[in-house]
């Protein structure tokens, strides 16, 4: 096993330092023995192992050739999700993966056809559900493609995108906005994410994506303006580096993975108001920087439910210090104060006491493992009682989680969902005869369904449970869902 | 009431020669004094208790009114008693009030807990000394065992009292002799509900009991109804209510139990002996874990047992069939006021549509009641929360706490201790560990409450009330 120092125990940070010099296949190697291992878990270090490591496994790809490469990316996914199909992070970053060389790849073909005449250009995104030129310039940061998807032809434009991207392109107007076309629920958070225009998984996408297109009015002289701007791209450049783009979407995806708390914590103000009481569980760094950034502008009271057996430690660790020492991947130059330090009251409570505590509660806050597309989610054991306590106290129930936790899965087996820990650490094992004579479960993960929750907030901003669908629409392309 | 104080604070302002002067009597009380705050400072908590005396008094005096009248004048000689060491803590408290803003339970943090058998009154028969460190060790826990070992330690008291010359033992015993007792015990931990009946009870006896009667058969008379009480109302409570609750369980039930009751236990055993079928699921929580010592005794009778703890109890309620809850009270509009918890329990049950059964003796009735956990509720120490274990697993946290609470420690970095994350807690200014003992579970989520009268909804606890006390 790779290991970057003899002091580091094996986990993500061993991991990205031995994936720059390790080939790809003992990367992947090592990445599922990880999982297995449990030596990363949690949804972020999951995701930013799983993206590092598809973008050395696409910058070592050789050849030009699309669909292999495609093939190249489920294959390792499907290795990365058998050894943990639990952490449904993996497959959600696995499919944006494929959801972007599937971008680049319709880029490329749209470019071409768009050269060759543009009459043919429109049965063949009908034909296709891709409605390529329209869209592209649309594309917010927030999609990972939208760079890929941007300009491909024209390798000088795409640089100052990728420049610009990181900063602000979310504020970017949305110009040539042909996808106003599309079905107006989606209008207002679609500004950020149009990546929906492109991935439309579900099967309705085929008829509905082409109708915006089609349509004769208003939209439509952009939406030639836009062609032939591309047109006149690809014809200076009709070869795509595939590669490159595809390696520059991941990027895009990393740093949407590094930001999204940020995103998440812009919000705060929003939701928190002077003198709430707030409870929260689990040691999030997503809900302590939420905090965190209400803080600032507001004195507030955080009632914090420990989480025992299996989260406790890191509990009172980020209540007594602010920073997760389980991640050990958790840059060292990410550091915040604990919220004690931000001049909030904190009280430590029991898993135990959130009823008795409950009817003094303003907002619960949660954190989650895994969103999943019907706007239930999979979190830590006890959030499916905190939720159910804070409905029967009519108390919000509020959860933050970055997109990227959000996943096409649908729960229909919800025990498939639920993982099972030690039970050693609900009993140790010294008491053996207990041990042995009683079955102790210790089960990780709560399922909540969607009607505990009353608000999710993402990276994008707020939105119901019942909207989840259409992100993950958005997101996620329907020949993806099923790697 | 001011003359202890007065010698209190004379002997450290008498010059060194002039101690010599002092009787021995007196140099006793003063080194025992020394002592003691010795001993008080060395304790991280504030030794308040001695100031309970006073404090509790008034409680007291509010709860049973009906023998205020009964209490000759006995004002002189216990105030002196109990505030014998009080110049000491005034001085001590506001140090600890600056960290004791408890939001929540603010109301009632004011007593904290006596664990030693310092600053008692030496009125207390030691029998009740030693139940009441019991009681604040959680030796004895739960609140029939609780009133049951009160009753028996009264035995031994009430044993060992002879009426003084010129009282009556009617008049003499209730205020006299019984109250520093219960003081010391409410000292240790708060009076459970049952022990408030049951002293009630008591007292409502001793009252009765006809001044003519001669000390020896009073006295005899007394244990007697209290060995009485014990039996009907505890032990045949017990087999009544355990017989209703066997008959709820079918073959191939599965029992969900949550922390441990004496009476659920019985049950689950009783039901077992009968040879019924049935598994048993039992939910505990941290810090006390009490649903280890039950499920260790179902699984030793050969019962099938689960364990989880309170996180997965969504879990565990969705393989269960049925939910039995022990009380530590009914309240009279129906509520169940329980170990916290119970009420997660029985919300997650309610909702899973799972029948919710309540197994409580009538003697846990109160006539109280309660509308959410906040307003009556019992605090306990925050550092019970920290097991040794998780004190050790912070212990590498120690490099990335903030300065402030580092600073102390970094002069002799030697090896870091357990205790240390105390203080680390107890030195953040605005991080606080809180717990309680109980939480009130709506009666929504009850189906049945079955007591020694049978089985009845939780509407008609004020009924079964009345009827206990009544008769």
């Amino acid at each position: 096993m790779a290991q970057g120092a003899a002091t580091v125990a094996p986990g993500l940070s061993s991991f990205l330092k031995s994936l720059r010099t390790t080939p790809v296949d003992p990367s992947v190697e090592h990445f599922t023995s990880l999982l297995k291992r449990r030596q990363i878990r949690n949804s972020r270090p999951c995701a930013i192992a799983t993206v590092a490591l598809l973008l050395r496994v696409v910058s070592e790809f050789k050849g030009r050739d699309a669909a292999k490469l495609v093939e190249r990316i489920r294959q390792v996914g499907r290795r990365l999700i058998s050894a943990q199909p639990r952490e449904l992070v993996v497959g959600n970053m696995v499919r944006r993966v494929l959801g972007l060389v599937r971008e680049v790849v319709d880029e490329n073909l749209d470019a071409e056809t768009n050269a060759a005449s543009e009459g043919s250009h429109n049965q063949h995104s009908h034909h296709d559900s891709l409605t390529r030129p329209n869209l592209t310039s649309s594309i917010s940061t927030f999609s990972p493609l939208k760079h890929a998807a941007a300009e491909p032809t024209d390798s000088n434009l795409s640089q100052s995108e990728n420049m610009s991207e990181s900063g602000e392109l979310w504020r970017r107007p949305p110009l040539l906005t042909s996808h106003t076309s599309y079905a107006p629920a989606s209008n207002a958070p679609l500004v950020h994410s149009l990546f929906g225009l492109f991935s439309q998984p579900e099967t309705p996408s085929n008829s509905s994506t082409p109708t915006g297109h089609q349509s004769p009015d208003g939209k439509g002289m952009l939406t030639s303006l836009n062609l032939e701007r591309l047109a006149d791209l690809s014809r200076s450049k009709t070869t795509i580096d595939l590669r490159a783009e595809v390696m520059d979407g991941i990027r895009e995806l990393q740093d949407e993975l590094e930001q999204s708390d940020d995103l998440i914590a812009a919000n705060a103000l929003d939701h928190i108001h002077s003198n709430e009481i707030i409870l929260t569980h689990t040691a999030s760094t997503s809900v302590q920087k939420f905090l965190l950034a209400a803080a600032r502008k507001r004195k507030f009271t955080v009632v914090h439910a420990e989480t025992y057996p299996h989260d406790h430690t890191a509990t009172h660790g980020i209540l007594l210090t602010g920073k997760k020492r389980e991640t050990q991947g958790d840059d060292e130059d990410d550091v915040w104060k604990p919220l004690t330090a931000a001049g909030i009251q904190v009280y430590a409570i029991p898993d135990s006491h959130v009823f008795a505590i409950m009817s003094r509660v303003n907002k619960v806050i949660l954190a989650t493992h895994t969103v999943l597309a019907n706007g239930g989610l999979v979190a830590a054991a006890g959030a499916h009682m905190i939720a159910k306590a804070a409905k029967d106290h009519q108390t919000p129930v509020v959860v933050v989680s970055g997109v990227y936790k959000l996943s096409p899965v649908y729960p229909f087996d919800i025990e498939e969902l639920i993982e099972y820990g030690d039970a050693g650490s609900v009993v140790p094992y010294e008491d053996g005869d207990f041990v042995e004579k009683v079955d102790v479960e210790n089960p990780l993960y709560d399922y909540v369904p969607a009607d505990l929750v009353d608000l999710y907030i993402t990276n994008l901003g707020g939105h119901a449970p019942s909207y989840l669908y259409r992100i993950v629409a958005d997101h996620y392309r329907s020949e993806d869902i099923t790697l | 009431m001011s003359d202890p104080p007065a010698s209190e604070a004379a002997p450290p302002a008498v010059p060194a020669p002039a101690e010599k002067k002092i009787s021995p009597a007196e140099l006793k009380k003063q080194k025992a004094a020394e002592k003691q705050a010795r001993r008080a400072q060395q304790k991280a908590e504030p030794p308040a208790h001695q100031q309970q005396g006073p404090a509790t008094k008034q409680k007291d005096s509010k709860q049973p009114p009906k023998d205020d009248r009964s209490r000759p004048l006995p004002v002189r000689r216990r105030a002196s008693q109990s505030n014998v060491p009080v110049p000491k803590d005034v001085k001590k408290e506001p140090k600890k009030e600056v960290k004791q803003v408890g939001l929540f339970f603010s109301h009632l943090y004011s007593q904290p807990r006596q664990h030693s058998v310092v600053g008692a009154s030496k009125d207390v028969h030691p029998a009740i000394l030693a139940l009441g460190l019991q009681y604040s060790s959680y030796v004895i826990c739960g609140s029939t065992a609780r009133m049951v070992a009160m009753l028996l330690a009264f035995k031994a008291v009430i044993e060992s009292y002879q009426t003084p010359v010129g009282t009556s033992l009617a008049r003499h015993l209730t205020s006299h002799h019984l109250s520093p007792q219960i003081d010391f015990l409410r000292s240790c931990r708060p009076l459970s509900i049952s022990m408030g009946n049951a002293i009630r009870w008591l007292k409502d006896i001793i009252i009765k009991i006809d001044p003519s009667t001669p000390e020896a058969e009073a006295k005899r008379e007394m244990l007697e109804e209290i060995d009485n009480f014990i039996r009907d109302r505890v032990t045949a409570a017990g087999q009544l209510i355990s017989g209703y609750a066997v008959k709820k369980i079918e073959a191939g039930d599965v029992i969900l139990t949550y922390g441990s009751s004496s009476i659920v236990e019985q049950s689950i055993l009783r039901a077992h002996r009968e040879g019924i079928p049935f598994s048993v699921i039992v939910v505990d929580s941290k810090p006390l874990f009490e649903g280890k010592q039950l499920s260790r005794k179902l699984a030793n009778h050969g019962l099938k047992v689960r364990y989880y703890l309170i996180t997965g109890a969504s879990h565990a309620v969705k393989d269960a069939t049925k939910v039995f809850l022990g009380a530590h009270a009914m309240m009279s509009n129906g509520r169940l006021y329980s170990r916290v918890g119970a009420a997660l329990v029985s919300m997650l049950a309610s909702s899973q549509s799972l029948p919710v059964i309540v197994l409580c003796e009538s003697v846990k009735f109160t006539e109280r009641v309660a509308l959410d956990s906040i307003v009556g509720n019992e605090v306990a120490p925050a550092e019970e929360l920290l097991s040794e274990s998780e004190r050790e697993a912070l212990l590498p946290l120690k490099p990335l706490l903030p300065q402030s609470l580092r600073k102390g420690d970094e002069v002799e970095d030697t090896k870091p201790e357990t205790g240390d994350v105390l203080k680390w807690i107890e030195g953040s200014e605005n991080l606080q560990m809180l717990q309680v003992l109980y939480d009130v579970t709506p009666a929504e989520y009850i189906d049945m409450v079955i007591t020694e009268y049978g089985s009845l909804p939780p509407s008609s606890v004020p009924v079964v009330h009345r009827l206990s006390t009544n008769t």
